[in-house]
C-alpha cells in the first residue's frame, strides 16, 4: 500500500530521499570501478573557462581515456547517462513520465547554458599573482584560466627561461613579463574580470531559475514534475561524502574536528532556537500550540521536513505544514541570496565560521547546500586575493556538516514531540500508539549515503593505502563535475519552484518567519558557530 | 476483556475536519478527539464488532491529499493507530 510507513524498507524504492542515495551509489561504484583500472565515470562532461565560443571551449571529458568522445560526445553522453538513471527513479517515485522527461531536458539544457556561460573568462577567471601585486611591472590585466597558485609557477618558470630568477629576488622588466605572458598559455590579459570563480555560475542558475519561476509562470509550472531541488542535492550531498572522504586522507583532524565542532553548535542552536520561536508565536503572536510548534521546526530545525514531521507528531491537519513549507521555500532563497555575499563582506578571515552559520541558519538542504557553494566560491576568491589557496570544498563541508547533524535530529525530536503530545496534549496513554520505528522512518537516508562514500575512502586510506592514487582518479570525477553538475541542477529547481507571490495573504505567519530568522535564528547561529568554529581554518590546496 | 480484531482505514482532512473512511465506514470529527469518538459510534452501529471487544484502528494518510511538489516529504508526516473500546 503506497505510503504506508510499517516496513523498515518501506520507501526505498519509491522515495527521493532513497533515490538520492541509489543515484549517488551508482556513480560512487562507477568512480570505485578505477581501483580496477575501469575508467566507468570519464565520460563525464567538465565545463572550462573559456574566451572564445565553440565546444571545445566549453566543456571536456573529465578523464583523458575519454578523449576520443570530443567534448560535444562528452556533453551527449552526460546528458544521456543521466536521464537514463534519473528517469529510472521518477518512474519508481510515481512521476508523470512524460513530463517528467520533457521537463528534465529543459532543466538539465538550462543548467549547462547557464553554466557555460557563469564559466567565460570575465566571470570566472582570477587575477595572477603577479598582475595583482606588480601591476607597474606586469600590467593590471594578467588573469589566469587556471588556478592562480600554477598559472604563478608557469610565468616564473617561463621568466627563469629568459634568465630572471624570480625566487633568487630578481625582478623582470616590462617587457620580459609581457614575454613570459605570451608564453604561458593559461595567462590571459582581460580588459575587465569579476574573479567569482566558479561562484558566478552558481548565481547566474539562480537568477535563470527565479526567471522563470516568478516571470515564466506557465514554463515554471511544466518543468515542475522535474524541478526537484532536494532530490539533486541531496544526490550532490552524498557525492559529497566522497570529497570529504578524500579530504580526509589530506586533512583528517580538519575533519574530524569540524565534524565534532558541527555536531557540538547544532545541538546548541536546536536547544536555543525551537523553545524561543516557539514562545514568541505563542506569546507575541497568539497562534495556537499546533502552528507554533510547527513553524518552531519549520524555521529552527531543517525547514520543510521539520515542519511536516511536527505536524505529523502533534497531529496537526496538512495545511499547516503546507503553509509553512511555502514560507520556509521562500525564505530559504532570501537566505540563499543574501548570506554568502553578508558573511564575506563582514568577516571574510573566519571561512569556516560562515560555512558552519549558513547550516544552522538556511532551512533546507538544497538552499543550505547552495548558499554554502556560493560562500566557498567567494571566500576562496577572497583569499586568493591574499595570496592564499584554501582546499576547495572545505567551507561547503562546513555548511553541510551542520546541516546534516540537524537533519539526523529531525526523527528523534519529531518522535519526542509525538510523546509528548500523546501523553501531555492528546492525554490518551495506552490507547493512541508512537511506534519507535517513525525515527527510521523520519531519518534522513541520503545521509547514510554520504556517510557511506566517506568511510569508504577514509577505509582505504587506512587499510589499502597502496590503491589511492587509482581510487582517486574516479572519485574526482564523481566528486567534482558530478557534484557540480548536481548543485546546478539544485539551483535551476530551486529558482523555479519558487514563486515569491505566495507569501501575500500569509502575512502575520511571514512577519513572525521574518522576525525570527532575522532577529533570532540568524543571529544566534553565528555566535553559537564562532563559539564552535572560531579558529578553524581550511585546509591550504595541494597543487 | 473482549478480543481485539484490527482494521485498516484511510485517513483525511479538508482542513477543518478529520475524517476517517473504509469501504463501508465513515467517521468524522474536527480534533483526533471528536473523530475517535465518531469513530467508536460508527463502529458499534456497524454491527461488525462484538460488544465490549477492542478494535486496533490503523488509520493511513492518504498522501493525495497534499499539494503535488509537497508529496516528497510525505514520509515525514503520519499515519496513525489506535485502539477503541467498544
Amino acid at each position: 500500500m503506497n505510503g504506508v510507513n510499517r516496513k523498515w524498507t518501506d520507501g526505498m524504492a519509491t522515495s527521493e530521499d532513497w533515490w538520492a542515495v541509489w543515484l549517488g551509489l551508482i556513480m560512487f561504484v562507477g568512480g570505485f570501478l578505477s581501483i580496477w583500472g575501469v575508467d566507468a565515470v570519464g565520460w563525464m562532461a567538465k565545463t572550462k573557462g573559456w574566451l572564445d565560443p565553440g565546444w571545445k571551449h566549453w566543456v571536456k571529458p573529465a578523464s583523458k581515456g575519454w578523449k576520443s568522445i570530443g567534448p560535444l560526445g562528452s556533453f551527449l553522453m552526460t546528458y544521456g547517462v543521466f536521464t537514463v538513471f534519473v528517469c529510472i527513479g521518477a518512474f519508481f517515485m510515481k512521476l508523470d513520465m512524460k513530463k517528467f522527461f520533457i521537463g528534465w531536458t529543459c532543466i538539465f539544457f538550462i543548467t549547462w547554458g547557464s553554466w557555460i556561460a557563469g564559466h567565460n573568462g570575465h566571470f570566472k577567471f582570477h587575477k595572477t599573482i603577479q598582475s595583482s601585486q606588480q601591476p607597474e611591472i606586469w600590467g593590471d590585466d594578467v588573469y589566469c584560466a587556471t588556478k592562480v597558485h600554477k598559472c604563478s609557477k608557469k610565468l616564473n618558470k617561463a621568466l627563469k627561461k629568459m634568465g630572471v630568477d624570480v625566487a633568487a629576488g630578481q625582478a623582470p622588466t616590462a617587457e620580459q613579463a609581457s614575454a613570459a605572458v605570451d608564453k604561458v598559455k593559461k595567462a590571459v590579459r582581460m580588459s575587465w574580470g569579476l574573479q567569482l570563480g566558479g561562484g558566478f555560475s552558481y548565481m547566474l542558475s539562480l537568477a535563470v531559475g527565479l526567471f522563470i519561476g516568478n516571470f515564466m509562470k506557465g514554463f515554471a509550472g511544466f518543468l515542475r514534475e522535474a524541478a526537484k531541488p532536494e532530490w539533486y542535492i541531496k544526490t550532490a550531498i552524498v557525492y559529497l561524502g566522497i570529497k570529504i572522504g578524500m579530504m580526509s586522507m589530506k586533512a583528517a583532524g580538519f575533519m574530524f574536528e569540524l565534524a565534532i565542532a558541527g555536531m557540538c553548535a547544532t545541538i546548541v542552536a536546536y536547544m536555543i532556537f525551537w523553545p524561543i520561536v516557539y514562545a514568541l508565536g505563542r506569546k507575541a503572536f497568539a497562534l495556537p500550540r499546533g502552528a507554533s510548534a510547527v513553524m518552531a521546526s519549520g524555521i529552527s530545525i531543517c525547514g520543510v521536513s521539520a515542519a511536516i514531521a511536527t505536524a505529523g507528531a502533534i497531529r496537526a491537519k496538512a495545511v499547516l505544514p503546507v503553509m509553512v513549507s511555502m514560507l520556509i521555500v521562500v525564505f530559504a532563497m532570501f537566505e540563499l541570496i543574501v548570506l554568502p555575499g553578508l558573511y564575506v563582506s563582514i568577516n571574510p578571515g573566519d571561512p569556516i565560521v560562515n560555512g558552519a552559520a549558513m547550516g544552522l541558519t538556511v532551512k533546507t538542504d538544497g538552499a543550505d547546500a547552495a548558499a554554502g557553494a556560493i560562500l566557498d566560491e567567494l571566500e576562496r576568491a577572497w583569499a586568493q586575493k591574499q595570496g592564499i589557496q584554501w582546499e576547495e570544498g572545505s567551507i561547503l563541508a562546513a555548511a553541510v556538516m551542520t546541516k546534516i547533524w540537524i537533519d539526523m535530529f529531525i526523527g528523534v525530536w519529531a518522535f519526542v514531540l509525538a510523546i509528548i503530545w500523546v501523553y501531555k496534549v492528546e492525554r490518551k496513554p495506552g490507547q493512541s500508539q508512537v511506534p519507535v520505528s517513525e525515527i527510521w522512518f523520519r531519518f534522513p537516508k541520503f545521509v547514510l549515503g554520504y556517510f557511506f562514500c566517506w568511510f569508504a575512502y577514509v577505509a582505504i586510506a587506512v587499510f589499502l593505502p597502496e590503491i589511492i592514487k587509482p581510487a582517486m582518479h574516479g572519485a574526482k570525477i564523481v566528486q567534482s563535475p558530478m557534484r557540480k553538475m548536481m548543485f546546478m541542477l539544485c539551483f535551476v529547481s530551486i529558482g523555479v519552484i519558487t514563486d515569491f507571490s505566495k507569501l501575500k495573504g500569509m502575512g502575520k505567519l511571514t512577519l513572525l518567519y521574518a522576525i525570527a530568522l532575522f532577529l533570532i535564528i540568524a543571529p544566534i547561529a553565528y555566535l553559537v558557530a564562532w563559539i564552535f568554529h572560531h579558529g578553524m581554518m581550511p585546509p591550504l590546496a595541494t597543487p | 476483556m473482549g478480543m481485539e480484531t484490527e482494521l485498516e482505514t484511510i485517513l483525511t482532512d479538508d482542513g477543518e475536519n478529520w475524517t476517517v473512511r473504509t469501504d463501508n465506514l465513515t467517521a468524522s470529527g474536527r480534533t483526533m478527539d471528536e473523530l475517535d469518538n465518531d469513530l467508536k459510534r460508527v463502529l458499534n452501529e456497524s454491527g461488525q464488532f462484538d460488544k465490549g471487544s477492542s478494535v486496533k484502528v490503523f488509520m493511513r494518510y492518504d498522501f493525495s491529499n497534499l499539494p503535488t511538489w509537497f508529496r516528497q516529504y510525505q514520509y515525514h508526516y503520519f499515519n496513525r493507530s489506535v485502539t477503541i473500546d467498544l
